[in-house]
């Protein structure tokens, strides 16, 4: 074996397997007064299956996060398509990526808390419709609740949906395109019959990362959220955190990650199925 | 405390004390005469609760190094000081529903209370208190405390004197409720039960159905002072279960409507004590600190450092005119007050009072 594939590995082997290996054996124990102790039963899982409020929870936030995947997907779509095929120049070009990817050199917490006060009584939005007269005092529907956090979200991951979407557009030939338009086809039969077909596996890798991203989040849920906006991150510190369950928080985790590997060989199989050669 | 609940060791503090004063008096007044040249003293504790402002008079005076570990929440105070022991850890400072899980773990020792004498200028609360006390012995020096107020705007719901009021419908969006199991106990409360922290399934599910009746009123769990503060302040909310950090930015800003409710049931309260490690008493550097940390001079600069309250009566006296009108006003020097407070007690069966508390937080409002 190559010695350069060692620090890697190893990092792989600290970092990645041995925690879940740690996180797996805490799932099968219990809590005995205020330690662990090892056993290998299943009540944790049964827990997180059967008893309110784990599946329901972890059902809401596989929903927040599909709703900041397709929300991200039809924002990062356009852009990415302007950034293939419509921007004049090179340096268009990555003025663009700059923009979409400038972001990210705020902290996430920052931009939540943007979004808190734009859309807060005294935001930005009020503020604007205020004095538009338009309305006589501030509406409160655009804080602490579900909108807020998918829009947050949408928001803050949408940068690695246009990347992945990018990625993917950028490998179609401009004499694809060309091609098609000689053999007559418009603008929207170049579309769809191309264009769409093509991006699939990019769109597909969009989504699983935003999904993931928006599903495993607790921040913008705890900032933003209303009286139920709880997602299974924030139960999962609160088992660690108010009521030491370590095991139950453990056997949250690993349902979570069996899920999220169930998730991701499915769309890797969508994905090798929508692969055009090019 | 609850992880994440610690009354968020804050910084910008209502409390003004003529600080310099305080430091006078404590280096000409310092109870230690002894110095321990070399001593090592291990603490496990919340941010705040180790501050240069008092730990540093304290080594000049005893030559005892202060190292602090800071933790996020009693688990894992506990937990620590379970398994590490003497070794590592000398004092841990835990909250009230957590010390006498360590008590009955046998972690901590008792106390010999005849080299604590500032303990006799303690609030008649926490003189003995039932969370530190086992057959006649003591196992901690209780240090800062506070209890949960009910506060809402005045005129809000006319007549408040229940938390009841929370309920009440003209509240509808109004109110913002702590993140954390008081809110629990908040709802049992409301349905009458009297021992929140030893509930019974029957008891739970009715706490739960009072708090899930409550979410139309509900705008936002609150997470920190602050933000329950920026909440009032923007005039999002008209009340809701708070802290008297809160209560206290919320009127130094301005907003004098804000009214402190007395409610006709009890209300819940923190009390973080200092405890010794077993093993640890024989660290001379020990009960150097915990008659420091007792003494009045050093609890006024605490209260300096992080805004709360603390158990020593005499540390009032030494706080300025403004302070002690405020201190008056939040009642945490009302002795009477003090004993009527519902003191956070060890829930044994924590893990179902979460789940039922984030079963309430799950579910829609009706």
């Amino acid at each position: 074996m190559a010695i350069w594939l060692l620090p890697p590995l190893l990092w792989f082997v600290l970092f990645m397997l041995v925690p879940y290996a740690i996180t797996v054996f805490y799932s099968f124990g219990r809590m005995d007064g205020v330690l662990f102790a090892p056993d290998f039963s299943l009540e944790n899982y049964r827990k997180v299956f059967f008893d309110a409020p784990y599946a329901p929870i972890i059902l809401r936030s596989a929903w927040i996060g599909l709703l900041t995947a397709i929300f991200s997907s039809l924002l990062a779509y356009p852009v990415a398509m302007a950034m293939a095929f419509n921007l004049p120049s090179e340096r268009a070009r990555q003025i663009v990526y700059i923009l979409v990817i400038l972001p990210w050199w705020a902290s996430y917490l920052v931009k939540a808390y943007a979004w808190k006060a734009i859309l807060g009584p005294s935001g930005l939005i009020n503020k604007g419709l205020m004095s538009a007269g338009l309305i006589d005092e501030p509406i409160r529907i655009f804080l602490y609740n579900d909108f807020s956090v998918v829009l947050t979200l949408t928001y803050i991951f949408t940068p690695f949906a246009v990347l992945s979407i990018y990625a993917q557009l950028e490998r179609i030939p401009g004499s694809l395109i060309e091609a098609a338009r000689d053999m007559g086809a418009n603008g929207f039969e170049i579309f769809r019959r191309i264009v769409l077909p093509i991006s699939v596996p990019g769109v597909l890798a969009g989504a699983v990362i935003t999904f993931s991203l928006g599903f495993g989040d607790f921040l913008a849920p705890a900032l933003l959220g209303g009286s139920d906006s709880l997602m299974i991150s924030s139960v999962v510190i609160s088992l660690l955190g108010v009521a030491n369950d370590r095991p139950l928080a453990a056997a949250i985790g690993v349902t979570i990650i069996v899920l999220a590997a169930l998730l991701i060989s499915a769309v890797n199989r969508l994905e090798k199925r929508t692969q055009v050669r090019l | 405390m609850f992880a994440g609940a610690k009354l968020g060791v804050q910084m910008r503090n209502p409390v003004r004390l003529n600080i310099l004063t305080i430091a006078l008096v404590a280096s000409a007044s310092f109870p230690v005469a002894e110095a321990f040249a070399d001593g090592e003293l291990n603490l496990l504790t919340w941010e705040g609760y180790a501050d240069d402002a008092f730990v540093k008079p304290f080594t000049e005076k005893t030559g005892c190094a202060v190292n602090p570990t800071y933790v996020s929440s009693n688990d894992e105070m506990v937990s620590k000081a379970i398994s590490a022991g003497s070794a590592t850890i000398d004092l841990v400072s835990p909250s009230n529903d957590a010390t006498l899980v360590l008590i009955d773990a046998g972690a901590v020792e008792a106390l010999d209370i005849s080299k604590l004498p500032h303990l006799k200028d303690y609030y008649p609360a926490f003189q003995k208190p039932a969370w530190l006390t086992k057959g006649d012995d003591l196992y901690g020096v209780p240090y800062g405390f506070g209890y949960i107020r009910v506060a809402l705007k005045e005129g809000a719901v006319p007549g408040a004197d229940s938390v009841k009021a929370l309920w009440d419908p003209a509240l509808k969006g109004k109110i913002a409720i702590w993140d954390n199991l008081e809110s629990l106990y908040l709802a049992a409360r409301y349905v009458g039960v009297k021992d929140v922290y030893n509930m019974t399934d029957e008891e739970l599910d009715a706490s739960m159905k009072a708090l899930i009746a409550l979410k139309p009123n509900i705008v936002k769990f609150w997470a920190s002072d602050a933000e329950f503060t920026e909440l009032y302040a923007s005039g999002g909310i008209l009340g809701g279960n708070t802290t008297e950090l809160a209560l206290s930015k919320i009127w130094g800003e301005g907003h004098g409507d804000l009214v402190d409710i007395e409610t006709k049931e009890k209300r819940g309260g923190w009390s973080d004590s200092w405890m010794v490690v077993k093993g640890a008493g024989e660290n001379p550097c020990t009960y150097a600190w915990l008659d420091w940390v007792s003494s009045a001079e050093s609890q006024a600069i605490a209260s300096k450092v992080t805004g709360y309250a603390y158990s020593n009566a005499k540390a009032f006296d030494l706080l300025d005119d403004a302070t002690k009108a405020l201190l008056t006003k939040l009642k945490t020097n009302d002795p009477k007050v003090l004993n009527e407070v519902d003191w956070w007690q060890p829930v044994a069966r924590r893990s179902k009072y979460l789940e039922v508390f984030n079963q309430a937080k799950a579910a829609s409002a009706p």
